[in-house]
């Protein structure tokens, strides 16, 4: 999958997973802060955005230290997914 | 003695805000959904997690609580936030048990709602929440009449709530609770036929045991289980000798019937027992059946003795007298969970 449209993907994952109301993919730029930024997402979104990883693309992140690193925006998700997805 | 000081819903019908029970909202596919407001006094990082039980509750509190600090928060469900709980069951079975998120988890639990007032009003008092199925308001209304027995200078909130479920819709559709064919709301009384048609929504009061101010005082609760209508006739006999004065009588019956033939009974003996003389409104063609309908009621009956008068729409019977200053309401929810709330101006 071409990285644009798998970042089209995450984008939409993200929205669903997290419920977020009247956010539209084309909302949330590619190098927008998860978290601390617009979006507002919390600790609570943090668990949520590790389970849309593990559901979606069969990524398993056990330590914290390396979720801080991937959850930073949507570039590092869809970087992280590239190399690490299992389906 | 408890004296209801301020009151809000959340229904089918246009109830908060701009208030309009004269004119009622038509709603088809035997499911009443609640008209939810935009919820603007809750923050969107928290409104986009709660389930609409929460979201109803809360939507419907704040107001309350704009002007008001409560000695305790008091709310009454029977199945609390329904829909997240099922999604969240269905996640533990498709995931196997792992990858479970915990939104939907923290938001379905009955006590959820409270919690979340709690939550957005910083109030740490007295919270609880009571689940006794269809008489979970009720049991919060004798909750709040207890602690203000205890403690007469104090102020409670007390709600009602419950939501439309695609689970509890469908398995209350199996048991034979809802109709088989397609009903409108505004015929619901003419059907003739078993099942009612589902609702929703959360009704919220400020209470005290003080009168200055009041809207209303509530002077009398009872609760019983039966299948018997003579039972209930008993019951309402007893209540009325109990809590209404020597001449005094009831102005309006605010009747759960809700178009259940198989219910019909329990409505018309207590119609029976009350006489020409007492107006019968009926409020479930506009709130649909769900366990805390009778928090719904008591909003209504709030309305009608701050309005002075009853809405043509609810009428069974017209009134006789030229003020209505006495309203019981009778419900009873599955035929076998009655109550009698006696309010007065």
């Amino acid at each position: 999958m071409e990285t644009a449209v798998l970042k089209q993907q995450v984008k939409k994952q993200i929205i669903e997973f997290l419920n977020l109301i009247s956010v539209t993919p084309e909302d949330i730029r590619d190098d927008e802060p998860l978290f601390g930024g617009g979006l507002g997402l919390d600790s609570i979104d943090s668990i949520e955005l590790v389970v849309l990883l593990g559901r979606e693309y069969g990524i398993v992140i056990q330590d914290p230290k390396e979720g801080r690193k991937i959850l930073v925006d949507v570039n590092t998700m869809v970087s992280y997914i590239e190399k690490n997805r299992t389906k | 003695m408890l004296y209801i000081h301020d009151t809000t819903c959340i229904s089918p019908q246009q109830t908060l805000g701009d208030i309009d029970i004269k004119h009622l909202k038509s709603a088809d596919g035997n499911k009443m959904m609640a008209l939810e407001p935009s919820y603007q006094n809750i923050p969107t990082p928290v409104l986009r997690r709660m389930g609409k039980a929460v979201r109803m509750s809360v939507g419907a509190a704040m107001p309350l609580l704009q002007h008001f600090k409560p000695d305790g928060l008091i709310i009454g469900t029977a199945n609390g936030g329904m829909e997240d709980c099922i999604k969240f069951l269905n996640q533990i079975i498709v995931y196997e048990e792992g990858m479970l998120t915990p939104g939907n988890f923290v938001q379905s639990t009955p006590n959820a709602i409270a919690s979340q007032i709690s939550l957005l009003s910083a109030n740490t008092a007295y919270n609880i929440t009571h689940v006794h199925r269809g008489l979970a308001f009720e049991n919060a209304i004798l909750d709040a009449i207890m602690l203000l027995k205890e403690y007469p200078d104090r102020g409670f909130l007390v709600g009602g709530v419950d939501e439309i479920s695609s689970y509890n819709y469908n398995i209350d559709n199996l048991e034979g609770w809802y109709k088989k064919e397609t009903v409108n709301n505004t015929s619901l009384y003419l059907t003739g036929s078993p099942g009612t048609i589902a609702g929703e929504g959360a009704a919220m009061f400020l209470v005290k045991a003080t009168s200055a101010g009041a809207i209303a005082r509530l002077r009398g609760i009872a609760m019983l289980h039966t299948t018997d209508e003579n039972q209930v006739l008993a019951g309402l006999e007893a209540f009325s000798n109990k809590y209404l004065l020597p001449g005094e009588r009831i102005d309006l019956l605010l009747s759960g019937e809700n178009g259940d033939s198989r219910h019909l009974k329990f409505y018309e003996i207590c119609e029976g027992f009350l006489g020409s003389k007492t107006a019968v409104g009926r409020f479930k063609h506009m709130s649909g059946e769900y366990p805390t309908a009778s928090a719904f009621a008591v909003w209504l009956a709030c309305t009608i003795i701050q309005k002075k008068s009853a809405p043509a729409q609810i009428l069974k019977s017209p009134p006789t007298a030229s003020a209505i200053t006495n309203i019981l309401i009778y419900n009873n929810f599955k035929g076998n969970q009655h109550s009698f709330i006696l309010l007065s101006c």
